[in-house]
């Protein structure tokens, strides 16, 4: 009896043995079993150029080579030309690309237009449902998918982050001073009434050696910033009826407003501002606040400082000094992103998706956030917890905690047809706002472009469209 | 050789009807190649984007059906192409004159010899040999607030910090602009007034001064006749070059502050690359071609070098 019991047992075991490199096989190891049988053919990606394709050119091509026989051919294109590539690759049928990095707000653009292979089949036919579970949910919920299906992996944990000075805040003498002045405590402003009597008083008190705050006023940061707090204080973009813009009522005149008036405590020139101004000034103490996307922090706290692709980032004064909190209001926005996806017009699809696959699963995805010289950030909840990155330099927990938080309380940027053309009516209103034109006459005519626009897309097309968007979880805080 | 015989070897020479007609069509026959290349080269896509701006092609949507001149009808509502086409005719009547002024007033200082004169013109030219896009890179960091030097010379000036946001405020945007076109170009005004200068009738020019004639005299009446020519060329390839200008503006200022400086080449390039209204784009590029060949022939007429 013992030794059928042992015999019964050992045949389970076996079987269970036999069964197990399916079942326990994650999706990193899938992919590169599956992609074996394409060995010796060349896939092609679209991918920003600059730093970001420091990944697929230095470490994920070269590894993905090496692991199946498929070599990766990187096609770099700056961000601002990657739409038009794509939609000519489709629209010639070309099929020059097989896999694409693609910016979440052109999902149904490109969707609707057919340029994306929807990936439903593939993720069942990999097993790779399940890992997608362990992607954040505010990109997994937000930027995913078009009408249901899925057209691409959110590979890229954009989020706003306030990043503040802590020796600046936790300097006893001006906490007692900032106290005795506004009655609460000096700590990350919880509002944007408290930002600016927190900037407003630095630059008071420290300014020209240090200013209360600095941001990035040039394209496109200003309009996510706009986006954000015209919804934080109950602004709504469209009246989802009409599809009229109401963009210029008094929620926008006041965000507008706001806007501006920050300027005076900021730095001389401060509407000049871009990336890298911004990025400067801050690394190098000149400024006490500023909101910007996860990379600043790393580059703040001298991580990759000795890396050869970031000699253009100035040597950090304020590694150490650096803390991190939501931004005022505390639903920061998600700010553009980045999907991989697999073009329609694909010769290789399944190899396309498999690579795909593989760069976004948990796995290679955790070494490829961690990358110094690239810009792809944490976005799912392995990255966040994981004790290698978190331990990276003396406040990465930290970072990671509040990118985790940032990234659950997200506002999703909006997305509509042809929402490049919004997009760029926004940015040019910023731009006026700085040039000192009245703030109702730049609303107003905001707002008749949008409606422009929304009239020449077809009302019921983008009602339809706007819709979708604001049933999404991040797009109107609740 | 009688003349009969004569006459009868001459006609044995002349070639046959083939061979007159090859030798009549010879010369077609060798250019054919290059003129239907030019053809296909530059008339084919002229011809093809004429027929894009009567369709509806976007890079966002897959119909691309015939809608007549809708798409040129559009071009009458669009008040922001017609502003760009304002902003353009700004810059070309300002930056022009004063391209040619400069280059005229830089041509008379070098036109005697002087030591070094050759070392200092090809300093001079050297402007015009850098790109578009970098002279404007390099202006928008001369305008910098905070470290461009031309803050630091007026702040100097003026004994206080002088803050001028250049690139922002509507006030210096256009100064701006035409100070790095003016920069960029003069010089090349400046080579070719040299050359005109140099060739000027000097017996003409000591006849009028045993006359008498003053400085300004001598220039109307003799100097600016002469030159009137290259004058006139360095303006029509100049002004056309400011109708088209992208790059200098693309590196200042994007067009900005809101659309105050977009030309119509900047509005071209964002309707058709920004968004993605490709027939709508062919349409622009088409009143561009039109308004540019009649202000040519125009000009042409003007001053009679259409012949």
């Amino acid at each position: 009896m013992k030794f059928r019991t042992f015999l019964g047992a050992a045949a389970v075991l076996a079987l269970a043995a036999g069964s197990a490199p399916a079942a326990d096989k994650d999706a990193t190891d899938t992919a590169v079993e599956a992609a074996k049988k394409y060995a010796g053919t060349t896939i092609s990606i679209v991918w920003e150029a600059g730093l970001q394709s420091l990944d697929p050119l230095n470490y994920s091509g070269p590894q993905w080579e090496k692991l199946t026989g498929i070599k990766v051919k990187v096609v770099e294109v700056p961000t601002d030309q990657m739409f038009t590539k794509i939609m000519q690759d489709f629209k010639s049928g070309a099929g020059a690309y097989d896999a694409l990095n693609v910016i979440p707000s052109w999902m149904p653009d490109l969707a609707r237009a057919g340029a994306l292979e929807p990936l439903d089949k593939y993720v069942d036919k990999f097993g790779y449902r399940d890992e997608l579970q362990d992607i954040a949910a505010a990109y997994r919920d937000n930027q995913m998918q078009y009408d249901g299906k899925i057209y691409g992996f959110p590979d890229d944990g954009d989020v706003m982050l306030l990043y503040y000075r802590k020796d600046i805040f936790e300097d006893p003498k001006m906490k007692d001073e900032f106290k005795a002045k506004f009655g609460y405590e000096l700590a990350p402003p919880k509002d944007w009434k408290q930002f600016d009597e927190i900037g407003q008083f630095i630059t008071d008190k420290m300014a020209p050696k240090v200013y209360g705050a600095g941001f990035f006023r040039t394209a496109p940061y200003p309009q996510y910033m706009f986006q954000e707090r015209f919804r934080m204080e109950g602004g709504k973009f469209f009246n989802a009826d009409t599809m009229k813009a109401t963009v210029n009522g008094d929620v926008g005149l006041k965000v507008f407003k706001q806007m501006l008036a920050e300027n005076k405590f900021m730095p001389p020139g401060v509407e000049q501002w871009n990336f890298v101004d911004n990025l400067a000034a801050f690394l190098q103490g000149t400024t006490a606040m500023t909101i910007s996307w996860p990379p600043y922090g790393r580059w703040a706290a001298g991580y990759g400082s000795g890396e050869d692709a970031l000699k253009w980032v100035p040597k950090s004064q304020v590694a150490g000094k650096v803390g991190y909190a939501l931004t005022p209001l505390g639903r920061p926005e998600l700010g553009v992103g980045f999907d991989l996806s697999v073009s329609a017009t694909s010769k290789n699809k399944e190899a396309a998706y498999l690579f795909i696959q593989w760069l976004n699963s948990k796995k290679t995805s955790l070494e490829r956030v961690q990358l110094p010289y690239t810009l792809r950030d944490p976005f799912r909840l392995s990255h966040y917890a994981s004790e290698k990155y978190r331990a990276l330099w003396p406040d990465a927990a930290a970072y990671l905690d509040n990118i985790k938080t940032s990234g659950e309380k997200g506002l999703l940027d909006l997305s509509l047809l042809q929402q490049d053309k919004y997009d760029e009516a926004m940015t040019k209103a910023i731009s006026s706002l700085w040039a000192g034109e009245d703030p109702k006459a730049i609303l107003d005519r905001m707002a008749q472009q949008f409606d422009a626009i929304t009239e020449k897309v077809g009302i019921e097309n983008q009602k339809a469209a706007y819709k979708v968007w604001a049933a999404k979880p991040g797009a109107y805080p609740q | 050789m009688t003349l009969s015989a004569s006459l009868n070897a001459a006609e044995q020479r002349r070639p046959s009807r083939f061979g007159r007609m090859l030798e009549d069509r010879l010369p077609y026959l060798i250019v054919a190649p290059a003129i239907l290349i030019l053809l296909l080269v530059g008339l084919f896509p002229l011809i093809y984007s004429l027929i894009v701006s009567f369709q509806r092609i976007t890079m966002t949507e897959n119909d691309t059906s015939f809608v007549g001149l809708l798409n040129y009808a559009e071009l009458f509502r669009d008040t922001r192409l017609w502003a760009s086409l304002g902003h353009t005719a700004i810059i070309t009547a300002i930056a022009l004159p004063l391209e040619l002024l400069v280059g005229f007033l830089m041509a008379q200082l070098f036109i005697d010899r002087m030591p070094g004169r050759q070392i200092f013109v090809a300093l001079l030219v050297l402007p015009t040999v850098i790109s578009p896009i970098v002279a404007g890179a390099t202006w928008r960091l001369m305008f910098d607030v905070r470290f461009g030097p031309i803050g630091q010379i007026l702040s100097f000036i003026a004994g206080e910090p002088v803050r001028i946001l250049w690139t922002v405020n509507p006030t210096y945007v256009y100064p701006a602009i035409i100070i790095c076109e003016v920069w960029q170009w003069s010089p090349f005004m400046f080579l070719l007034l040299l050359a005109a200068l140099s060739n000027v009738d000097q017996s003409q020019l000591e006849a009028a001064e045993i006359d008498g004639a003053s400085y300004l005299r001598v220039l109307r009446a003799i100097v600016l006749p002469a030159i009137a020519p290259v004058i006139a060329v360095a303006c029509l390839i100049r002004g056309l070059d400011l109708v088209r200008i992208f790059d200098i503006i693309w590196a200042l200022t994007e067009g900005g502050p809101g659309s105050m400086t977009e030309t119509i080449s900047l509005y071209t390039y964002v309707q058709g690359f920004s968004q993605f209204e490709t027939s709508y784009t062919a349409a622009i590029s088409f009143l561009v071609i039109a308004l540019l060949t009649l202000l040519t022939t125009l000009v042409l007429k003007r001053m009679e070098l259409a012949r």
